[in-house]
């Protein structure tokens, strides 16, 4: 049997063949699955399994050549090595391949949902942002994520396809490396360590996360090491500078501010003569209380593996200062991910723990009109005629007490006022797998989100805010407050995945169990009065025991301690099953029954289901010489559930089903029993039932890539405030009432214009698109409308108020419109207001820009805009506000209030006697925007200038964030989603930075 | 490799046995059940602290003293209180609210505690404690009734009038009750105290807890109202006999409240308690200290007014009479001149009604009533008799039996041209004497025409906005029903007072 075949070789050639095997990744070290291995000039060929690895026959000196789309094409000669990784590079022209699944990978091709994948090399990487969540801005279809704060790391709004609930949770679910993490915490994790976000959209990629993907899930992959790699030694290191971004409120300079005082008979200018006034210095405050930040962020990172091992170890340090004074993050981060395999392959496991600390500066009362306490209101609307230089202590400020001493009073809590976050958050998982059968394999993940933050706030005894509030009675008043809060969460799947590929049929399913338990620990106290001989934020040595003082028989310095236990739990069994024929028909199942803790009392169970569909057009065979490279049509149904339908925690309304009293302090601070809680005894989840329809399709030679979708997606039973009779004791009861509808269409495109290769100009142009359309439906009110919430048929949150009409050319009135619109001076502010049709959220918004390189030069910019954004200026209406003169800063706009001389203006008498009678939409302001949110440039040095200095990378770059925005929303920030005045405005930042590797 | 395998099935066994219940049936810890709330009669009496806590008088203070004439806007107003002290008054409005929601709440509490108090049967020795919670919680019910009928009904003479929703019962989540007659209110009212004051303790020693006087107090403030003057009569001249009328210094004393001799009944307000912060400022929502609804800080003129004492008010005060050493901070500006001088930052007139205590400026106890008010019911009851001149057993010689005490020495004696005259001295007296404790809006609308006065502000108050008088007849001094309400319950929209 042997000889005549061993002739037969020996006939044609003497060259031995051999087995050859190896692990393709990607750039970031990823596993690439379905690449294709092919031996040039032969038919033998293969591809990667989902693990990356092949195996393949060849002989020495033929050539493999390694394709995948999206990557740059490789090709290695066969050596005497029996073992090939590869490590591919992206092509920078084509889209992501691999699509992350949720609980399994598949290819693009034979993905069947609506995601899209973001590699962090193009967009995350290197940004001065301390929260990554704020750099996706704009880069995923559908997804509007709005920053109100400038406060570094503070979490951002975001929302997938809209909103899809009105007092729960609206944000997707983060998976980091298999773990969910809490969604409002990203602070301490150092963004630098992402391989990969996935973006989760439709109900066919949701469903398999229950009730906990209503919002869409966002799946986030860290760096790996690779098998059989070098050890590889990267340095990244940026500086960035931020400045508060520019106002449109043409304020007054002193000379204005005191004119229009002594006018109006108010403030320090009535009391000055013109020479006075004229001599008045002019004080920026807004100058004083921002400043610009500079941020420093350094991350090195070691990479390497063996045959049977990889590690990819990070450390991080990062250095924001905010721009307003006293505010800031400091974080030092830790990232350790290894992956190992057994030497027969059947076993693999991998894990990946994260170590962060952070302390961040925080000064809370933002957006409040506390003159004493908003550093922002200071900022803003102090007088410019109070300089810094008029600040001696608190003490002074006691008498007289002036609310235009404003800036003062901040000053002074600027320099006595400490509040600090202190913040260690540990992630780990562990996953494993074993390889049971060669079509069977089980497979478990656990994983463990931990988080420990220390609060101190302290209110010094000397400040004039323990003066004002403790007064002589009380003289070492001050307070200090320090808070625990921990967070717990463990968080288990444990599988059983089928997979089996006969003729054209490839099936892969997967039986899976999910366990979630939270624990949620606080306690603090508040230790009111303080020593200030001994007195340090933070410090125990300045407290003064509570004491009865017999003159008044008060009792002085009583100190407030308090501690809260919450638990909170999940369970959940479900089944996927992906069925795919010949590369061209696929079809995706998804059922999952879930328990939560939160419905234990009334429906405590939910079932989700979802099935999704594609068609491949692209690999019929009479596409064959179509213009089109891929093309491909998804449909998918189904549903997911938000069962955090209250407040925004794992742990807020844990149980209310139930009637419940609480003891604590009563009439006469006698401890007494009260009602506490009315139970809704039908509690049950919100659903949200999402259909959506999809093409993906790249042409011309792949040029011009993009898909389209379009949805619809329905939450019903929507847990909402629902009025009841005052006769009860509450005016309002949340229940599982009403719909909201958002239906809408994402689009996302990229042209390659120029393709000069690497030794020409590559110009991309990207463009990223969202529409989406809100509709509330079976309110619970008897004429379908309800106030704050909107209307049936109507926006969320649809604003109602009175039409404000102008200036009345006859007297410097305000004009309104009564509810059938006529004109009138004289509104009913009940009965006049009407639905206006406009509200806080985008009707469309997306990002544009281009990616250009030459011979190491490149070129990026993004572009977001917003349409269909209307907020109340509030800001502005402070500014315009003549009962503030005297007391606050003044908009120029006053200057054209009414007088008999000026009667055709905007502006109203200062004493209109309706100027304060109602609400309207006076300050009601369109906000779109566009805005350049990003932009980057730099350099990579080519390899053969590196030669001989021992660096394999040389990178510099240069970013800017918000350059720039064109808006006619007049305040300093027109992304914030607030209608609250006095806000932290987010900043506009430039960087340098440069990367090494060795 | 066979560990690997065992390990796994282990996994999967622990996950789907042990883990399920563990994590879905979670108790929380602290959380105490409807059926464990109460069991015992010191259950009932924690209870019952619970449901005073409802009470509260400082968002009548606010608003009362906003809307009338009692103040001026402060020098430290950065925007408080604007629209009521405007005259603007809708169904949107703050105060028909949180009037209309904290009545009813209160009443909620006070039927859920007599709920459960019929199934508790007390220990033997623990009868009288048990009646006395008992006979307090049906005062407190007859009182939040009153509370809501003093601001919501049109006229307090008229039994055929529209009332409130008179409840004596816990309700369900979905019931859409409409207004009883003032008649049906009235006659729950006065059941509930009837079995108030058999069951309430004999002992009226301290006047922080609803006695047997301050039912009868409630009794002939409501009479008063009613025009039922006869029983006014009766029943204030029983409790003046009794406490008679605080000489100077113990007046001092009691806005200190160091001194109780002419409290009858008041809430107590003390360090820690529920009311214990400054509250919601320049807005009938209120719920703090009673100084911080004129003050941020302190009663003094550094203590941050943002709301000054009216000058048609101050005008009225004697510097020689106690209450205006009571009313005016000793730190006030007073500009002699102010009509001329037109400068408000000239004349800061700063209120002390509510200096403090216990070492906390600004919080005092809220007096519900006192004996000087069921003397100035007393003197109307002479007034509407048409005993309005004398020197014995007429409205004349109650006033002056009044000012005597104030001032300290014997005043003239009052000499009225007729009924109206009479009852405008009542008016001004009771605006003299009972300033910022909330009765001045409710005496403007049940007396105002009678003394043929409303809403008068000195013009320097009201030249920056023009609402410088109101008269008694506005539609104003009846609350609007609260569009809160409207939303859960509809068909009260027919019942809206007139004029909204």
């Amino acid at each position: 049997m042997l000889t005549p075949l061993l002739v037969l070789c020996m006939s044609f050639s003497f060259a031995q063949e051999k087995r050859i095997s190896g692990v393709v990744t990607d750039q970031t070290g990823l596993p690439l699955p379905g690449v294709a291995v092919i031996v040039e000039g032969t038919t033998t060929g293969t591809q990667t399994d989902f693990d990356g690895n092949y195996t393949l026959n060849a002989r020495v000196g033929q050539i493999l050549r390694y394709s995948y789309l999206g990557q740059k094409t490789v090709t290695r000669t066969v050596g005497t090595a029996n073992t090939m990784n590869v490590q591919m590079e992206e092509d920078a022209q084509a889209l992501q391949e691999v699509v992350v699944q949720g609980y399994r990978n598949s290819t693009k091709e034979k993905s069947s949902i609506a995601s899209v994948t973001i590699n962090a090399d193009e967009s995350i990487q290197n940004r001065p942002n301390a929260s990554f969540v704020q750099t996706l801005s704009g880069q995923v279809a559908g997804l509007n994520i709005t920053t109100s704060t400038g406060q570094p790391g503070a979490a951002s709004n975001v929302n997938l396809r809209g909103v899809t609930s009105i007092n729960g949770n609206t944000q997707p679910l983060y998976i980091i490396d298999g773990v969910p993490v809490d969604e409002d915490n990203f602070r301490s994790l150092n963004p630098q360590d992402i391989a990969s976000v996935s973006v989760l959209k439709d109900a066919g990629a949701t469903a398999i996360y229950g009730n906990r993907g209503a919002n869409g899930v966002i799946v986030i992959k860290t760096r790996q090491g690779n098998f059989n790699q070098g050890l590889q030694i990267n340095y990244t290191g940026i500086m960035s500078f931020s400045t508060l971004q520019d106002n449109d409120y043409n304020l007054m300079d002193s000379q204005e501010q005191l004119t229009l005082e002594k006018l109006r008979g108010a403030g320090r200018g009535n009391t000055l003569t013109d020479a006075e006034i004229a001599a008045a210095p002019t004080f920026d405050w807004a100058d004083y209380f921002f400043d610009t930040g500079l941020t420093q962020n350094h991350t090195l990172t070691l990479q390497s593996g063996s045959e049977r091992a990889t590690q990819f170890t990070s450390l991080g340090y990062f250095d924001q200062e905010g721009i307003l004074q006293d505010s800031g993050l400091k974080r030092f981060s830790i990232r350790n991910n290894t992956t190992g395999k057994s030497e027969n392959e059947k076993f693999n496991y991998g894990t990946n723990i994260t170590i962060n600390y952070s302390t961040s500066n925080e000064p809370n009362n933002i957006g409040s009109g506390a003159i004493n306490r908003n550093y922002i209101l200071g900022a803003y609307q102090s007088v410019p005629y109070i300089t810094a230089d008029d600040y001696t202590n608190g003490a002074d400020l006691l008498s007289p007490l002036l609310f235009s001493n404003t800036p003062l009073f901040l000053i002074d809590r600027l320099r006595t006022f400490t509040r600090k976050e202190e913040e260690v958050k540990i992630i780990g998982s562990f996953q494993a797998g074993y390889q049971i059968t060669d079509n069977l394999s089980a497979n478990v993940t656990m994983s463990a989100d931990y988080q420990n933050e220390i609060e101190t706030e302290a209110e010094g005894p000397t400040s004039f805010n323990a003066l004002l509030f403790g007064g002589a009675e009380n003289p070492t008043s001050g307070y200090q407050d320090q808070v625990t809060v921990r967070q717990f969460s463990y968080n288990q799947v444990t599988s059983l995945n089928y997979n089996n590929t006969w003729g054209k049929h490839t099936l892969d399913a997967g039986v899976y169990s999910e366990y979630f338990k939270a624990h949620l620990r606080t306690f603090g106290f508040r230790e009111n009065g303080l020593d200030p001989k001994t007195f340090f934020p933070g410090d125990g040595a300045g407290f003064i025991p509570t004491f009865l003082d017999p003159a008044t028989g008060a009792v002085l310095f009583v100190d407030e301690p308090f501690a809260t236990i919450r638990n909170a739990g999940l369970f959940s069994v479900f089944s996927q099953a992906d069925y795919d024929y010949d590369g061209r028909y696929g079809i995706t199942g998804t059922i999952r029954r879930d328990a939560s803790y939160r419905f234990a009392g009334s429906n405590r169970y939910a079932n989700f289901y979802s099935v999704a569909a594609r068609w491949n057009i692209d690999n019929e065979s009479w596409m064959e010489n179509s213009i089109f490279d891929v093309l491909k049509l998804r449909a998918s149904y189904g549903t997911s559930g938000n069962q955090r339908i209250s407040g925004n925690t794992y742990f807020s309304a844990p149980d209310l089903t139930r009637n419940f009293f609480a003891t604590g302090s009563g009439y006469g601070n006698n401890n007494s029993i009260f009602l506490s809680q009315i139970a809704n005894t039908t509690l049950r989840w919100e659903t949200v039932t999402q259909g959506n329809v999809g093409i993906d399709f790249e042409l011309f030679n792949n040029r011009l890539r993009g898909s389209v979708d379009g949805y619809i997606k329905e939450t019903s039973d929507l847990f909402q405030s629902t009025p009841v009779s005052a006769i009860n004791a509450v005016t309002q009861l949340d229940a599982n009432t009403g719909t909201l509808t958002n239906t809408g269409v994402d689009l996302t495109l990229n042209y390659n214009i120029l393709n000069g290769g690497d030794d020409g100009v590559n110009l991309v142009l990207n463009f990223v698109g969202n529409y989406n359309k809100q509709e509330l439906g079976d309110l619970p009110s008897e004429d379908g409308e309800l106030i704050g919430t909107g209307r049936n048929g109507g926006k969320l949150f649809e604003y109602f108020t009175v039409r404000y009409a102008g200036v009345n050319p006859a007297n410097g009135n305000l004009l309104f419109l009564d509810a059938d619109g006529n004109v009138t001076e004289n509104p009913d502010a009940d009965t006049d207001r009407v639905w206006l049709d406009k509200n806080i959220y985008p009707d469309f918004n997306g990002s544009f820009g281009f990616n250009l390189d030459y011979k190491g030069f490149f070129l990026q910019t993004q572009f977001n805009y917003t349409l269909g954004v209307d907020r109340f200026d509030n800001d502005l209406a402070g500014f315009q506000n003549p009962d503030n003169i005297g007391q606050f800063r003044s908009s120029r706009d006053l200057l054209r209030a009414w007088t008999p001389d000026n009667r055709i203006t905007d502006i109203p008498a200062y004493d209109a006697f309706n100027r304060a009678a109602v609400g309207s939409t006076r300050f009601l302001r369109n906000a779109d925007f566009l805005r350049l949110r990003f932009a980057s440039i730099g350099y990579n040095f080519p390899s053969r200038f590196l030669d001989g200095t021992g660096l394999t990378r040389l990178r510099v770059f240069g970013n800017a964030e918000n350059l720039f925005t064109i808006t006619e929303w007049r305040g300093f920030d027109a992304e914030a989603l607030s209608n609250t005045s006095r806000l932290y405005p987010t900043p506009k930042t430039l960087s340098v930075g440069f990367e090494l590797g060795f | 490799m066979k560990n690997y395998r065992k390990i796994f099935y282990l996994f999967g066994l622990v996950t789907m046995l042990v883990a399920c219940n563990d994590a879905i049936d979670i108790d929380q810890p602290g959380r105490l059940d409807a059926d464990a709330a109460f069991e015992s009669v010191a259950d009932l009496q924690s209870g019952l602290f619970g449901v005073y806590a409802n009470y509260d008088l400082s968002g009548e203070i606010a608003f009362s003293s906003i809307f009338t004439d009692e103040l001026s806007i402060g020098f430290d107003n950065g925007g408080q209180g604007l629209a009521d002290y405007g005259f603007v008054l809708n169904a949107g409005s703050v105060a028909p609210a949180v009037f209309w929601t904290g009545g009813y709440a209160a009443i909620n509490s006070a039927n859920r505690l007599i709920e459960a108090a019929e199934s508790i049967t007390p220990e033997a020795g623990e009868e009288a404690q048990y009646n006395d919670i008992l006979g307090q919680s049906y005062f407190l019910r007859a009182w939040a009734h009153w509370f809501l009928m003093e601001y919501f009904t049109t006229d307090y003479a008229d039994d055929n009038a529209l009332g409130v929703i008179a409840l004596d019962r816990v309700p369900s989540i979905d019931e859409q009750l409409l207004r009883n007659t003032n008649g049906e209110v009235y006659a729950l009212i006065l059941a509930d105290l009837d079995r108030a004051e058999s069951l309430i303790s004999t002992d009226t020693s301290d006047p922080t807890f609803a006695n047997r006087d301050a039912v009868t107090a409630l009794r002939a403030r409501i009479a008063a109202y009613r025009e039922n003057y006869t029983l006014a009569a009766t029943l204030s001249q029983q409790l003046l006999d009794k406490y008679g009328l605080a000489n100077r210094a113990q007046y001092e004393a009691m806005f200190l409240d160091t001194d109780n001799t002419e409290v009858i009944f008041k809430l107590e307000r003390t360090n820690n308690d529920p009311y214990d912060g400054q509250g919601a400022t320049g807005s009938p929502a209120a719920g703090g200290w009673a100084g911080a609804r004129f003050a941020f800080v302190d009663a003094t003129l550094a203590g941050s007014p943002y709301f000054e004492m009216g000058r048609s008010l101050f005008n009225l005060y004697d510097p020689a009479d106690i209450r205006y050493d009571v009313n005016v901070a000793p730190t006030s500006l007073i500009d002699p001149d102010y009509t001329t001088n037109n400068d408000p930052a000239t004349d800061i007139l700063v209120i002390q009604k509510y200096p403090g205590s216990e070492g906390q400026p600004l919080m005092n106890d809220l007096k519900v009533f006192r004996s000087s008010e069921m003397l100035l019911i007393r003197a109307e009851a002479y007034a509407d008799a048409g005993s309005i001149n004398g020197a014995t057993n007429s409205a004349a010689a109650l006033l002056k039996q009044l000012n005597d005490a104030r001032f300290g020495t014997d005043t003239a004696l009052p000499v009225f041209a007729n009924q109206t005259e009479a009852f405008a001295a009542i008016l001004d007296a009771r605006r003299i004497e009972l300033s910022f404790e909330g009765h001045r809006y409710k005496d403007l609308k049940r007396l105002g025409e009678r003394a043929n006065q409303g809403v008068l502000k000195d013009p320097i108050d009201c030249a920056f906005n023009g609402a410088c008088s109101l008269p008694a007849t506005d539609f104003r001094f009846t609350l609007p029903l609260p569009i809160v309400e409207f939303n859960a319950n509809p068909g009260l929209r027919e019942q809206q007072n007139p004029g909204y």
